[in-house]
């Protein structure tokens, strides 16, 4: 009788293999990022700033404030918890600040102490919220709400006390100014950096980092033979060299005829090449099935492509030189951007969801369906280069399309020929995944090249001063240590642990007060480094900074895939969150729209980053 | 017998104010044995749990812990004499991975000047091999608790406690949220607990999986033990009949049939009853 319950069937309980696509798809960031880059094509595609470095810095400025907040709310909303005087502490501690230095009506004091006093009473806020909704177990986000008031008012009523005034300045009042302006106000103006050859090195880091992370993507993808085939380097070499050949050639010759030429030689050294790859690691693909499309499929396919042909009809139609407003809104031109982008990028995404529903049906399927994508996507650049007026649009817009469409079309060969890995493999996982990073750094250090430094042919039409400001890098630095210790320290992992089920976690050991309590002194921190950012660079700041802003922390992080119920999430992604609402709010005022409408926008995003969020990890956990 | 028990439990009794949650409670749990406590809801299961586990105090008795009068004063102290609870509900963080819950608190780290970090690759294989001892095989300790099978979940929490010391292990209800299949899986991590020579503590109110995994019995009712049984002092279908409460399933039966001179539906539910009875103390007379 025992030996029936002794000896379960385990086999249905393990979990099914997950590829590489799909671990980077039930990521919490990935929504964020794929919607900051959809953010930026769009910007770019309908303003100028967008893609110059000036713009650059100036989204990335805006950014920079949000950001901070936005990172130190994620950990506190992983934690459980929310912070509603998050953005009137960013105002209360430049006050604070101020207060503490000013000789007439303040304390006089030197900056050098004013600071670290400073901090010391944010954390000191930080510490009562904490330990007030530890002490009483009442929600947070009436304790902070509380909290927000009282900041609210003591803002105004000090600000009114002391100077009699609500624009409290200045803080260059303070000894030691000097030293502390550079570490919270320094700019850095980069209009004079001359570098000619900087679209070879461009240009060359795209091309690298894009063939190291091809590959790093096949190496977790399929699965390795047990000895390497020979056969394949000679594919490899020729397909290699092919490429090389058709690059060097592009980059050195003029004239339509000679493109077309190399370019049509660079898509197949590229094809060759991941070829001859596949032959020399990967087994070969035992069965590749029938092409059969199931009616799911073909209903995909179809809507897909009606999407991206009426994005091309309203392309064709609307007039691209048009600035006449409509609704007071947008030009004609901006709307005709906008339907034929978002129409077309909502067909195209269609149709790869329909090339991997089909790929489940069969490999040969999957890849028709994938490489008729590809062909879409040829056919819209060819459109685009045709109809656009700006040039951009003719050049770099079209070779990015003709590069997508290159990587779909190889992606559907290489998926026909060689079979897919069902089982982790270690040192194939390993290099791979240092390919993917080794690419993708690259590929970032390209487009900062790209971004830092100018030609002597692009300087008549620089728009504006290139300031890059210091809260960029506090930014990034905040942004960096937040997903270090999230994702590497006891600390990050009992915050995930409190956020995700409190009982349990304190059940073996994690000290879940203290972790809350830190969580919320980490977020009044950053509130004070945000408040000085904010009070160096303006020099006087007003009793209203920061007020209201707590929700848009809040609205990045959970952009940036955080769950507003906790114990799932990430800084990377609150970062990124930050980023995409720093364009939105930038990117209308650029775009020549009026920017009252920025709200509507954002909430707009809200809902598409929370809804995409779910559905794709939905989608991403069921496929496996 | 030769060695003290590791755990033994003289007579505790508990009362908040003036209420008897327990009285008079005794049993022992040896090394490599599993005592299943029975009863059904408000049996005093979780209060005994409790005082087990330290997060109450007994008001009357002893505890002793390998011979020694113990009194825990907390959860930790429980935890730090060898006993660690493992609750039915409060087990894991489902959305973190297998690893971390494995050793969520107790982390192991590697250090550089100020800065400390986990050593996710130690702290990695070393889950990956504790479950291997369990007998479960986790491909990828990355993978999200909340996507294992509940029964593997449980198992997590099972091998994290044998990993990090314990020796008696306080199972509070682990097959109740459970289908058949699940259970089994985790009566079978009980004996391999078992034999690996922990003592158990199997708190159940179904005396079907009690019977295969148990050496020994406590059955609760309403506060009171209604006997510490070794497994070869009683019988399978004794046992179902003390935990149906074979008093009260009588009771229950007079009482349908008289509320229900009208109610078909009751009647016959009555009825129902009434053979069930009939037919488990027929057997339990049988088996005498």
């Amino acid at each position: 009788m025992t030996t029936a319950i002794l000896q379960p069937d385990l086999s249905d309980e393990r979990l099914a293999y997950r590829g590489p696509i799909q671990r980077l798809l039930i990521k919490p960031e990935i929504g964020g990022l794929i919607g900051a880059v959809t953010i930026w094509v769009f910007f770019w595609a309908v303003t100028v700033p967008f893609g110059t470095a000036g713009g650059t810095a100036n989204f990335m400025d805006v950014a920079a404030s949000l950001g901070i907040m936005a990172v130190a709310v994620a950990l506190l909303m992983i934690g459980g918890e929310f912070d509603l005087s998050a953005g009137a502490m960013t105002g209360a501690t430049g006050i604070l600040v101020i207060l503490l230095v000013k000789d007439i009506g303040g304390a006089g004091l030197n900056l050098w102490i004013a600071l670290p006093l400073s901090f010391v009473m944010a954390l000191g806020i930080g510490w009562f919220n904490g330990t007030l909704v530890e002490r009483t177990s009442l929600p947070s986000f009436i304790v902070t709400l509380g909290a927000f008031f009282v900041l609210k008012g003591a803002k105004l009523g000090f600000a009114k006390l002391f100077l009699g005034t609500i624009q409290v300045g200045r803080i260059d009042e303070g000894g030691g100014h000097a030293f502390w302006v550079n570490i919270f106000g320094a700019v850095w103006t980069r209009n004079d950096h001359i570098f000619n050859s900087r679209d070879t090195v461009y240009v060359g880091l795209l091309v690298a980092g894009g063939v190291a992370m091809l590959l790093g993507l096949l190496e977790l993808t399929y699965r390795r033979r047990q000895t390497f085939s020979p056969r394949g380097l000679p594919v490899l070499v020729l397909g290699a060299a092919v490429g090389v050949v058709g690059l060097v050639a592009l980059h050195t010759t003029d004239g339509t005829g000679a493109n077309w030429l190399f370019s049509i030689l660079v898509a197949f050294g590229v094809l060759i090449g991941a070829l001859g790859v596949g032959q020399w690691r990967y087994e070969t693909n035992p069965s590749r099935g029938s092409l059969q499309l199931p009616t799911n499929v073909s209903r995909l396919i179809a809507i897909g492509t009606f999407f991206v042909a009426l994005g091309v009809v309203f392309g064709l139609v609307l007039d691209s030189a048009s600035s006449d407003d409509i609704f007071l809104l947008l030009t004609e031109q901006g709307l005709r951007a906008i339907l034929f982008v978002f129409l077309s990028i909502c067909g195209l995404v269609t149709l790869v969801i329909a090339a991997a529903l089909a790929r489940k049906v069969s490999d040969l399927s999957g890849s028709a369906v994938l490489a008729y994508a590809a062909v879409v996507v040829v056919v819209l650049a060819f459109i685009v280069q045709s109809e656009a007026g700006a040039p951009k649009f003719r050049t770099e817009f079209f070779a990015a399309l003709l590069l997508a469409a290159l990587v779909m079309a190889t992606w559907a060969v290489v998926g026909v020929f060689f079979d897919k890995r069902r089982a982790s493999h270690e040192s194939a996982d390993r290099l791979g995944r240092l390919l993917a990073i080794a690419g993708a750094a690259a590929v970032f250090v390209g487009v900062v090249v790209r971004l830092l430094f100018t030609k002597d042919t692009e300087l008549p039409t620089l728009v504006g001063l290139t300031q890059f400001r210091i809260s960029i890098l506090w930014f990034l630095g905040v942004a960096a240590v937040a997903t270090w210790v999230l994702g590497s320290t006891r600390f990050g992992g009992w915050t995930f642990a409190v956020g995700g089920n409190k009982a349990a976690s304190r059940q073996v050991g994690v000290p879940a007060a203290r972790t809350k309590t830190q969580l919320f002194m980490i977020v009044s921190a950053a509130a004070w480094l945000v408040g000085m950012l904010l009070a160096f660079r303006l020099n006087t700041v007003q009793a209203s900074t920061g007020d209201g802003k707590e929700f848009e922390y809040i609205i990045a992080a959970v952009v940036g895939g955080n769950l507003l119920t906790g114990g799932y999430g990430s800084a990377f992604g609150a970062a990124v969150g930050a980023i995409i609402m720093a364009m939105s709010f930038q990117g209308i005022p650029f775009a020549g729209w009026n920017s009252d409408w920025r709200f509507l926008f954002l909430g707009v995003i809200l809902l598409l980053a929370v809804l995409a969020n779910n559905y794709i990890r939905k989608t991403a956990e069921e496929a496996s | 017998m030769s060695e003290p028990a590791l755990l033994e439990l003289n007579n505790i009794s508990k009362f908040y104010g003036n209420i008897l949650a327990l009285t008079g409670v005794t049993t022992s749990v040896n090394a490599g044995e599993v005592t299943c406590i029975l009863g059904d809801n408000g049996a005093g299961k979780s209060t005994l749990i409790k005082i087990i586990a330290g997060a109450h105090q007994q008001s009357e008795g002893t505890l002793l812990v390998e011979g020694e009068e113990v009194m825990f004063d907390s959860p930790r102290d429980a935890l730090a004499r060898g006993i660690a609870t493992v609750y039915q509900d409060l087990a894991v963080v489902p959305l973190m991975s297998v690893w971390r819950n494995f050793f969520l608190g107790s982390e192991p780290t590697k250090r550089f000047g100020p800065f400390k970090w986990i050593d996710k690759a130690r702290a990695s294989s070393i889950a990956k091999e504790e479950m291997a001892k369990m007998g479960i095989d986790i491909r990828d300790t990355e993978q999200a608790v909340g996507t294992l099978s509940g029964g593997e979940r449980q198992s997590v929490a099972i091998s994290r406690a044998a990993y990090f010391g314990a020796k008696v292990l306080l199972l509070d209800e682990p097959t109740s949220a459970l289908g058949v299949k699940q259970s089994g899986v985790v009566l079978k991590y009980i004996l391999e607990a078992r034999n690996r020579g922990l003592g158990v503590i199997f708190i159940t109110h179904n005396p079907n999986h009690a019977w295969p995994v148990g050496d020994r019995f406590l059955i609760l009712n309403l506060g009171r033990s209604m006997g510490n049984f070794a497994k070869e002092e009683i019988t399978r279908d004794e046992l179902i009949l003390m935990m149906a409460g074979g008093a009260e399933l009588e009771e229950l039966t007079r009482e349908l049939e008289t509320a229900s001179p009208g109610d078909e539906n009751l009647a016959h539910l009555a009825e129902e009853f009434a053979e069930e009875l009939e037919q488990l103390e027929e057997r339990t007379e049988h088996d005498d």
